[in-house]
């Protein structure tokens, strides 16, 4: 690994965008996303901007138990982020469905069937802080040797 | 549905203004919306089904997971139908802790509402500061409830914690620090002139209109539609409620009432506290069979369980009438045809403050 | 890559009109129209978007309550109901089958068979 890519990666660690998609959750974690951005907790001073677009994102947060809907549009969205990218399940529902996942629901659980999953949170919900340690401790560990693994 | 025009621009399921997926197709010619369809399938998860047939207790959680936002409401008015149901009494220090953990409730969800609005039209200061006064709000319901989102406070024949002194101490203290706090950022929403370009007159929805789709909440509020399910609540008419109306329907009047909404939340948790009588919070009892039909007022509007049960307490039949859903018709079929700006689209559905978690259940 | 959004939503609508109450309000409908259930939900499946859908109890409600309180034929042929709380036919078709009925009144048939007769005259012009 030369000088330059050293530091492509060091950068790349420290500059995460990330994207989050609700794919059928009851709001609670997706709120407690939000909450992240608060001053409280303050995510930006970590070097992560929160923003919906998926084509500038590092780092996918997938809140939701996955409903029918979602089984095409996950995928091509997951395919329209750039690499290296990583995909983080937040709370109980992406990872196992939590209760909604009994008799008679329309859910299609879980998410990792349909995405790679690097990270799981669980939690109904996971607090703020959890949520924001699990990214920071995920983009490292990701981003550390893509310049030397990159194909 | 049949097509006005040809050109149809649709926004979403993932959108960056929206925190949940919902796709609004919007019939436009040039900048002007003619007609909006909604399409949903996002958040279907089908808990009416999974609800059928299960013993209260799991009910219980399902129905706080409807709407993550507005938990507490969706469990009292499940816990209240059940009380209704096998006629079991609730003490009155319960009754009132119920009312404050629910008002409680009511600040952070209008707080966070009035966040996304100042977050969809760009104003990112404003948009902080209430998102981090939301905060203050949580630790108040976390400190008196020991959750953030999904409490499960409220149960059969009483709540599950009693309000202790230094936590009374507390909440006075963080309701002080919100009434100046919100009471700046009204101000400064309320006279701020490049705010009142986005709001004023932007997204109008008429008395009739509201009727028609027959909106609920802060959202028929501020169209002039006097209707508030706690006025029938027994222990709001206690402490004398009475609820805020506006005029004018635009967006600016739906973010105002709800700025409204909050002072006159901390009014109620300021009478309640100062009226908490003393004795036990838990009565207790057995739940039983029969059939009614709940009510109360959450965030967004009137809230409706339907509840059949048997005589060990299982759910044979529920059906949940969301606020969300009359909300959202009466915002895509009457407030978004006739707003003259594509721009302006995502900043008038957000201030119908739509949950599509609710919506669709 | 293809249109991939645009994607077959019958199942899904069909799913929002067979909870209990959405249920019950397209039995109370068919029962107006005197038309079967189910040729009934593929006519809301096909006409009316998801919003609707989903609000097609709180719109039916409203309008037992508030709709139509004038005139009797109004209220049996539910003239508000499919014009503007459940927008299927445009207001000019209906407004013809209401002047239809109310000139066979007027030449002597009962008001009651009138209606009967401009209920399956509204279903006529309903059905795709």
């Amino acid at each position: 690994m030369n000088l330059l890519q050293d530091a492509k990666n060091w950068v790349r660690a420290r500059s995460i965008h990330v994207a989050y998609v609700d794919v059928g959750s009851c709001n609670g974690c997706d709120i407690e996303v939000l909450a992240c951005l608060a001053p409280r907790y303050d995510i930006e001073q970590y070097g992560i901007l929160v923003h919906n677009n998926p084509r500038e994102a590092d780092i996918l947060l997938v809140v939701g138990a996955m409903t029918p809907q979602w089984i095409d549009k996950l995928p091509a969205l997951w395919a329209k982020i750039p690499a290296p990218k990583a995909a983080i399940a937040i709370g109980n529902c992406p990872i196992s469905g939590c209760v909604y996942n009994r008799r008679e629901t329309y859910i299609l659980g879980p998410v990792s069937k349909y995405i790679p999953i690097a990270a799981e949170v669980p939690g109904c919900p996971p607090r703020p802080t959890e949520i924001l340690s699990a990214v920071l401790s995920v983009a490292p560990t990701v981003f550390r040797d893509y310049e030397v693994k990159r194909p | 549905m049949k097509k006005v025009v040809d050109v149809s621009i649709p926004l979403g399921p993932v959108h960056p203004c929206w925190k949940e997926p919902a796709r609004v197709k919007c019939e436009t010619r040039g900048e002007k919306v003619l007609a909006a369809e909604v399409e949903l399938g996002y958040m279907k998860k089908g808990i009416e089904r999974i609800m059928k047939g299960r013993p209260w207790q799991e009910v219980l959680f399902l129905a706080e997971r409807v709407c993550g936002i507005c938990s507490v409401i969706h469990n009292m008015v499940f816990i209240e139908g059940m009380e209704a149901v096998s006629g079991i009494a609730v003490p009155d220090r319960a009754a009132y802790l119920r009312v404050i953990v629910n008002e409680l409730d009511r600040i952070q969800s209008h707080l966070l509402a009035n966040f996304s609005f100042c977050y969809t039209i760009e104003h990112e200061t404003l948009a902080m500061y209430l998102l981090n006064t939301r905060e203050r709000a949580m630790d108040c319901l976390e400190r008196i409830t020991g959750a953030r989102v999904n409490k499960a406070f409220m149960i059969p024949g009483g709540v599950r914690f009693d309000l202790r002194d230094n936590d009374r101490a507390a909440l006075l203290t963080d309701l002080d620090w919100i009434q100046n706090e919100v009471d700046r950022y009204t101000r400064m929403f309320d006279t701020g002139p490049l705010i009142a370009t986005r709001t004023k007159g932007v997204g109008i929805l008429t008395q009739e209109q509201a009727r028609i789709a027959r909106a609920v909440g802060p959202t028929a509020r501020a169209s002039g539609i006097a209707e508030d399910v706690r006025l029938a609540h027994p222990t709001y008419r206690k402490l004398n409620f009475a609820p805020l109306v506006r005029m004018e329907g635009d967006n600016h009047a739906r973010i105002m009432l709800r700025f409204g909404e909050i002072f006159q939340s901390i009014g109620l948790i300021h009478r309640c506290l100062s009226d908490l009588p003393e004795g036990p919070i838990r009565g207790g009892g057995t739940c039983g069979a029969g059939e009614t039909v709940s009510r109360g007022e959450a965030p967004r509007g009137e809230l409706s369980y339907f509840i059949l049960s048997d005589e060990y307490g299982r759910i044979v039949d529920i059906a949940i009438r969301t606020p969300s859903i009359m909300n959202i018709d009466a915002c895509t079929h009457f407030m978004l045809p006739g707003v003259t700006s594509l721009a302006d689209v995502t900043s008038v559905f957000v201030s119908a403050d739509p949950c599509i978690a609710c919506n669709e259940r | 890559m293809g249109i991939y959004q645009e994607k077959d939503l019958r199942m899904l609508k069909y799913h929002i009109l067979v909870s209990p109450r959405h249920d019950h309000a397209v039995r109370d409908v068919a029962g107006i129209l005197g038309m079967g259930v189910q040729p009934l939900r593929r006519l809301l499946i096909e006409r009316l978007d998801m919003q609707y859908l989903e609000n097609l109890a709180g719109r039916y409600d409203q309008w037992v309550e508030h709709g139509d309180r004038k005139d009797p034929l109004d209220r049996a042929l539910g003239r508000e109901l499919f014009t503007r709380y459940l927008p299927l036919v445009d207001s000019s078709g209906m407004d013809l089958i209401l002047a239809e009925a109310r000139a066979s009144v007027e030449a002597g048939i009962p008001a009651s068979e009138a209606a009967t007769r401009a209920r399956a005259r509204l279903a006529e012009v309903l059905r795709p």
